[in-house]
């Protein structure tokens, strides 16, 4: 068949075609909505008029097959009419109550996950990983997958005291908001990058090399026409290697990750807030990662026992102390928790009301 | 200035910055405009044209977006020599 | 097919469990695809070695744009050749995701001609996500999509790809229609999108309220929160059929940041000129309480993940605009925006990076917004200032106004 003539600056499609007949009746008339189980949502217009939202799981990384069979089955029960969340999942739209329970009949015997709404866990924001970026120290996707087996029943039925959001970055650049989630998993470098002086000079721009470097740690070295980097100043950042191929920081035997907690990004309450560090480093063990899966499991368990409703997992934290928070999930307390880079004068206490443990 | 005639002089910028500096847009936009004594505007369109043709071509590398001239690699790629 | 059968223990071992796996995903696309199934190979690899195999980006794209194309190739070529092109490309979504069963299944079948099959629904940014084809398809991929109405997204160091929560479509909170202006800003900006002219990536991103479903407020460089400036509406006969379910003095009068609730046990009243709109009693008591009167937004600038210099989140920079088409007082303040960084930034500097090292006067001054107290947490806390001679000047004409007044005007 003959390629057709492309066409540029088109953009996106118009939304108002995808959008069901009875989100067209009732765009920004909707009255209120309520959470029946975590899977399945129903919200009301002023209309009087109803819209059922069944949520479903996604691994992110989907085949087109896949994709076709949530076509189908929205064709079958929801006029041809789904959509998908920030975090990934597919939501199926249902505008006849009679479909809803067929819709969801169906969805089960297809081997689909119904959840992720409310005070639960729902799908982890998550970065490519291995399994296509370049610069990843470890793999988003499988750590996801084992976290998530872990924690299925959180997605699908047991409650919290408020949402746990998750996420998981393959190295500091954090794509997506890792930075200000419940629990993250951020992949870490932890060695000085090496230099092949060779092929710098041909692939790289020195004064783009010198300033990647956050804690200015690259300085030129004129005789082999490349740069040094000081090994007292660099924090493995990696930022280096992103303008400059010829630099090279992956290492399978020190590349693993850290983990933060208590970030959020909506305002309810209290302000969004940056996740904190609290373990600096678990190795990288790949196919599931059993020690990172662990320490996750762990801080949702006392967090699920400890704090109170409507609490998330920053605002518990910040009610209790840090130092409680350590004592109480029973994590070493390292050097690494001690900010040395930009927020230090932020972090640091400065009186001396805080508790013993 | 005639339009071919300024877009041999954004082609005679690229070229001399070949290999030694990479270009953003707003690199050559100020840099012929400033050197031609021609409006910004005038540069940022006859670039695009050029831009448009393969004349001249969008580059990425370092983690960020620059201005260059095709390889023949690109160019035969695309279809514009054999 | 007939392509190599790769052993994979490792990955195999993630099809397992109740959590929807993408090992199966991908092998469900490696039976149609050579290249699917040597990214199973692949995948394996970097498991057996804990070691990544892609090579930084290269210089793909389509004729015209720089932008919306990933070039992605293996250093394991040789061994792996269905993924030694393995590029990414981006559709530019639909506001807030919504899509036709028929829309979606042309999206698969053009990329099954030219792909590996595999997508990511979607990538974080927001676009639909195609992940791994080959150079020599990129120009017949867009052929095919741009002819039937869909377009690449961004990359590079351009306008990225805008993005919006479920808004007006299905949600009772937002104040503004986050779709509207989504598809509104990046009809507009198609030349900012797909064409590289910043200094480093900039983001645009849209939350109809303070619940912030789009995450703006820690990754966007433009952060639209939808807010209100009227009073919240009670509605008690609602707030008797929550009592019943609810511990309203515990969960939701001491949990008011402000507060500014009070509840007798038959009557909730609200303190509105204390309240600062963070959401929280709306959520829980949806059928209760709405708000009422203006609607529109906060513009805040500025947030970006670790990268080069630390975390940020967005400041408040315009405490409230309103938002209705065509947006024009939107877009010229993006415009005067872009023309700052475009002065200020060197290459790869965000613009929370730029604003940091300026100084936020410069910023303000440029695009014309006033300094008020709504974009601080608190007032500067060390007396290293800047007066400039039009500040003396304004001061000393205030103070010779306060001698022919008598009056003082701090």
């Amino acid at each position: 068949m003959a390629i057709p003539q492309r066409k540029t600056d088109v953009g996106p499609p118009h939304y108002k075609q995808f959008l069901p007949p009875v989100i067209q009746k009732n765009y920004g008339k909707w009255k209120y909505h309520e959470v029946i189980n975590p899977g399945t949502m129903v919200h009301v217009g002023e209309s009087g008029d109803k819209l059922w939202t069944v949520r479903v799981a996604s691994p992110r990384i989907l085949a087109t097959d896949t994709i076709r069979e949530q076509c189908d089955i929205a064709e079958k029960y929801c006029d041809g009419y789904l959509r998908y969340t920030t975090r990934n999942n597919v939501e199926f739209l249902v505008s006849d109550e009679k479909k809803l329970e067929p819709l969801k009949k169906e969805l089960t015997a297809k081997g689909f996950k119904m959840g992720g709404i409310g005070y639960g866990i729902t799908n982890v924001v998550h970065t490519q990983g291995w399994v296509h970026c370049h610069g990843a120290c470890t793999d988003a996707s499988g750590l996801v997958k084992a976290m998530m087996d872990e924690l299925y029943e959180y997605f699908d039925s047991k409650r919290l005291p408020n949402k746990v959001r998750l996420a998981v970055a393959c190295c500091v650049n954090m794509c997506g908001a890792v930075h200000c989630s419940d629990i993250a998993v951020v992949a870490v470098h932890t060695k000085v990058p090496q230099i092949n002086h060779e092929t710098f000079k041909n692939m790289c721009e020195l004064p783009t090399v010198i300033g990647s470097c956050p804690t200015r740690a690259i300085s030129p070295d004129p005789a082999k026409k490349s740069i040094k980097i000081n090994a007292e100043k660099c924090m493995y950042c990696g930022n280096c290697f992103t303008v400059c191929p010829p630099i090279s920081i992956k290492d399978p035997e020190r590349d693993g990750v850290a983990i933060v907690v208590g970030g959020k990004i909506n305002s309810l309450r209290t302000n969004p807030k940056f996740s904190k560090l609290v373990i600096p480093y678990i190795s990288n063990v790949p196919p599931r990662w059993p020690k990172v899966v662990a320490a996750i499991k762990h801080i949702v368990e006392v967090y699920a026992k400890n704090a109170k409703k409507h609490e998330r997992i920053g605002e518990w934290i910040e009610r209790i102390g840090w130092e409680r928070f350590f004592s109480l999930a029973n994590i070493d307390f390292t050097f690494q928790s001690i900010d040395d880079f930009t927020f230090m004068r932020d972090t640091m206490r400065t009186a001396s009301t805080f508790k013993w443990s | 200035m005639e339009i071919a005639e300024l877009q041999n002089k954004i082609y005679a910028f690229c070229e001399a910055a070949k290999g030694k500096k990479k270009l953003k847009e707003k690199d050559i936009i100020k840099g012929v405009s400033e050197a031609e004594g021609v409006p910004g505007d005038e540069v940022k369109k006859a670039m695009r044209l050029m831009i448009d043709v393969g004349k001249l071509m969008y580059s990425y590398g370092g983690g960020a977006s620059s201005v260059e001239i095709p390889s023949e690699e690109y160019l035969r790629e695309k279809g514009l020599i054999k | 097919m007939a392509g190599k059968k790769y052993n994979t223990p490792l990955i195999d071992d993630l099809e397992k469990g109740p959590w929807p796996s993408f090992v199966t995903e991908m092998k469900k696309a490696a039976k149609k695809s050579e290249m699917s199934n040597d990214a199973l190979g692949h995948l394996e690899k970097c498991y057996a070695t804990k070691k990544g195999y892609w090579k930084h980006g290269g210089i793909v794209g389509v004729l015209g744009y720089g932008g919306g194309v990933i070039g992605r190739y293996s250093e394991l070529g040789d061994e792996f050749p269905g993924v030694a092109h393995f590029h990414t490309v981006r559709i530019n979504q639909p506001s807030a995701f919504f899509y036709t069963g028929k829309a979606l299944k042309e999206i698969c079948d053009i990329w099954d001609k030219y792909g590996s099959g595999l997508t990511n629904v979607h990538g974080s940014t927001g676009d639909l996500v195609l992940l791994g084809t080959k150079t020599e398809h990129l120009e017949n991929i867009f052929a095919e999509y741009s002819s039937r109405g869909w377009d690449l997204g961004g990359s590079g160091s351009a306008l990225r790809t805008p993005s919006c929560c479920v808004g007006p479509a299905r949600c009772e909170w937002s104040n503004y229609d986050t779709l509207d202006l989504t598809y509104n800003l990046t009809q507009e900006f198609q030349d900012e999108l797909h064409r590289p002219s910043f200094s480093y990536k900039f983001k645009i991103k849209s939350s109809g309220c303070a619940c912030d479903c789009v995450a703006a407020l820690a990754r966007a460089d433009l952060s639209i929160i939808g807010t209100w400036k009227g009073d919240i509406k009670i509605d008690q006969a609602e707030v008797k059929n929550y009592a019943k379910t609810m511990d309203i003095k515990a969960e939701i009068v001491d949990m008011c940041p402000t507060q500014c609730i009070s509840y007798d046990g038959k009557e909730m009243k609200i303190n509105n000129k204390e309240c600062s709109r963070c959401m929280h009693c709306i959520t829980k008591m949806t059928k209760a309480l709405r708000p009422s009167g203006e609607r529109g937004a906060t513009l805040c600038m500025g947030s970006k993940a670790p990268i080069v210099v630390g975390s940020l989140l967005s400041w408040v920079i315009v405490p409230f605009i309103k938002l209705e088409a065509p947006y024009t007082e939107l877009k010229d303040l993006l415009r005067k925006i872009w023309d700052w960084w475009d002065e200020n930034g060197k290459p790869r500097e965000r613009i929370g990076e730029v604003i940091e090292i300026k100084g936020m006067r410069s910023f303000l001054e440029a695009i014309g917004v006033a300094p008020q107290p709504q974009q601080v947490k608190e007032p500067r806390k060390d007396p290293f200032m800047f007066y400039t001679d039009e500040d003396m000047a304004g001061f000393k004409a205030k103070e010779a106004e306060e001698k022919k007044t008598g009056k003082y005007k701090f």
